[in-house]
């Protein structure tokens, strides 16, 4: 695979039309010798050059933290496919930020398993305590809370995701207090290994002996918004 | 014809269930890892199939077929039938088997628990249908969501490749297959399995029409198999212990051992596994009971898209597909929600449809904008901004939505709100306002007769 040249990246001759919005310097839009490897592999995985697109946007989302017009542009010609295309991939799935966002991404799961536990009731005080709606960002570039369908944890509802990575089940007032000191000092949530109720009697807890944090699945709170 | 006797009887069809032996997610400690997983006899179905030939090809999807197992992804059908229409080998044409790790469907949260604790029975059962279909690519989509699960799965992969289990020449037999670990990235969409084969593809992620089924023309217009990831890790299962093992857990029509995740106001929510045709008082019983010892209103048996139960007629039902059906629901995946005494059902309808109006894809009008309208009524409903007559309304858009689409997701938004608002009226109207100018004089001195939007 061929690194695209700055030159031409973001103007090739064949796109009419104005120029990409830029947000990143030529010099920041390239693949290290590893994520060359990396996008090899994973071009080598499908039979179309399309078949990549969603893995090496996710590889630009994790590098750039957002995937503005340039990175995607990026992205396109990294793997031979047209800028359209990359384009109508990024933006039809929620995952990928087309908008920039905090450094820690809330996402609250607030479907109806969560919301009958009181999902929303989470969300309402995450915006009550960071000071801004769903949607917003923190001034200080911290915080995007969102609202987020369905994420598969209903047996440990309420919960949320941070910023497409790790699981936090069972929440709490109190255990998001301790999530935002936490993410204040830099400090993810490592992954949460949730028992199951079966293992419980038979296997007096958690199934893995390989993982530190085990959460239980317990009653959900009582929801002060649904009732 | 003499009319069937009733299939709701209020006795459990899962026999002896209090004695049922674990066998998706045995109680082993570690079993994600191979060791373990080999030390419990795992791999020991791919070894008896591709090295010994216990079963050829066509047998082991016969065996398949007759073991009665059906899909668990929520629409039921037989595994085995599926894999039989797969055309003939053609040595030009690729093949292809995806496994819908997508799980989606609010509710559910079971193909999690395989990932992360057996992820190596559903690897053995992807391997074993790849056989039985002679397929040498099976891409394994997981939701975006899932990204941890992904790694831990992609590290089963890793280690399934390097002990022979994958790859070149398995086993040193001349059968190969791989497996690409695919992850998506947000789209509940993508659990319907034209549109996941559109999001491999690496396009927007929109349904096709069917015919032609995928089995004719799937992933980049080759012939492709879907099957769900707990279908799959059923496979090994069946060749261990027999088709008639398996058809002999559960009801008849629908056997087998069955991943219950049960949610809501449950004291002990979570995932179980037990035979097919469990009560769905004896579930909740398993699980603890009602949060708080309140009584049930409602019980939502498979998902979000399946039709919620009054509990008058969910206490007597089992949880299989014959039986939801007559109950009036159907077994989805099997992913229960309990709703208690208190619970708002117009809250909860509400976030039904906005969950659909969010992952409504866009590419059919009926269910982009219906779900659009239907999710406006409702917020205006639970309000108190809204009129008895919108009840109707939105029955209407139910109706214009249900089967005018290229996949099932309008029909999957249309049923809770049809259901909801059939089974819960005096709920719903309770909110509305009476209808505002159903005999309101107008200009002229007559009085309008029909309410018209």
């Amino acid at each position: 695979m061929t690194q695209p040249t700055n030159g031409s990246l973001l103007q090739p001759d064949y796109v009419p039309g104005e120029p990409v919005e830029r947000h990143f310097a030529d010099a920041d839009l390239v693949w290290t010798d590893d994520e060359q490897k990396q996008i090899a592999t994973f071009r080598s995985e499908y039979p179309t050059n399309d078949g990549a697109v969603m893995k090496v946007l996710w590889m630009a989302q994790n590098k750039f933290s957002w995937l503005p017009p340039d990175v995607i542009q990026f992205v396109a010609n990294t793997i031979e496919v047209p800028y359209a295309k990359v384009y109508g991939v990024a933006t039809f799935y929620t995952q990928y930020f087309k908008e920039k966002k905090g450094k820690f991404v809330l996402d609250i799961c607030t479907c109806f398993g969560c919301q009958v536990c009181g999902g929303y009731d989470i969300l309402h005080y995450l915006e009550e305590k960071l000071g801004i709606e769903k949607g917003q960002t923190t001034d200080d570039g911290l915080f995007t809370i969102q609202e987020a369908e369905c994420l598969g944890a209903c047996g440990s509802a309420p919960m949320l995701q941070v910023t497409n990575g790790p699981y936090v089940h069972n929440l709490t007032k109190e255990k998001v207090d301790g999530l935002i000191v936490d993410l204040k000092a830099d400090k993810m949530p490592g992954f949460q290994s949730v028992t199951l109720p079966q293992d419980e009697t038979d296997l007096g807890g958690n199934r893995r002996s390989d993982t530190e944090a085990v959460t239980e699945y317990q009653t959900p709170p009582v929801s002060e918004t649904i009732h | 014809m003499a009319e069937a006797p009733s299939l709701i009887t209020g006795e459990s069809k899962a026999g002896d269930w209090r004695n049922y032996e674990r066998v998706i997610l045995p109680p082993v400690k570690d079993l994600h890892k191979i060791e373990v997983y080999e030390e419990d006899g795992g791999y020991s179905a791919l070894k008896a199939v591709v090295k010994d030939g216990k079963f050829d090809p066509a047998a082991l999807t016969d065996e398949v077929k007759a073991s009665g197992l059906r899909g668990r992804g929520g629409a039921g059908f037989s595994t085995g039938l599926k894999w039989s229409f797969m055309p003939p080998v053609d040595p030009e044409k690729p093949r292809y088997l995806c496994c819908n790790g997508d799980e989606s469907e609010p509710g559910t949260f079971k193909d999690r628990q395989i990932f992360e604790y057996n992820p190596h029975l559903m690897i053995e059962g992807i391997i074993l249908a790849c056989y039985a279909m002679t397929i040498k690519t099976c891409y394994l989509y997981i939701r975006g969501e899932y990204i941890d699960y992904v790694h831990h799965v992609q590290k089963a992969v890793d280690e399934a490749y390097a002990k022979g289990y994958i790859g070149k020449n398995i086993l040193g037999t001349d059968f190969s297959t791989n497996i690409v670990v695919h992850y998506g990235a947000g789209a509940y969409i993508c659990g319907e399995e034209t549109s996941l084969m559109e999001s491999l593809e690496g396009h927007r992620a929109y349904p096709r029409i069917k015919p032609p089924f995928p089995a004719q023309s799937g992933c980049w217009g080759m012939p492709t198999t879907i099957n769900n990831v707990e279908t799959l890790a059923c496979v090994p299962l069946i060749v261990n212990r027999g088709a008639a093992w398996f058809s002999g857990i559960g009801p008849e029509r629908h056997p087998g051992p069955v991943l219950y995740g049960i949610s809501g106001h449950i004291n002990k929510p979570g995932v179980y596994e037990f035979p097919t045709g469990m009560l769905i008082r004896d579930l909740i019983e398993v699980a603890g009971g009602v949060r708080g010892g309140k009584s049930v209103k409602a019980v939502v048996p498979g998902g979000s898209s399946t039709p919620p139960l009054t509990w008058d007629m969910a206490k007597d039902a089992t949880m299989d597909t014959e039986t939801l059906r007559e109950a009036g629901s159907s077994m989805g995946t099997a992913g229960l929600c309990i709703l208690d005494e208190d619970t708002d059902m117009v809250a909860f309808t509400r976030r039904i449809a906005h969950f659909y109006h969010h992952e409504s894809c866009g590419q059919c009008t009926p269910c982009r904008d219906g779900t659009g309208w239907l999710e406006k009524l409702l917020s205006r409903i639970e309000s108190g901004e809204g009129y008895t007559r919108d009840l109707d309304l939105l029955l209407e858009i139910c109706d214009q939505m249900e089967g005018r689409t290229v996949c099932a997701l309008a029909d999957a938004a249309a049923w809770p709100v049809r259901w909801g608002i059939r089974r819960f009226r005096d709920e719903f109207a309770a909110r509305c306002k009476a209808d505002s100018f159903a005999s309101s004089e107008q200009g002229d001195g007559s009085v309008e007769a029909q309410p018209v939007l």
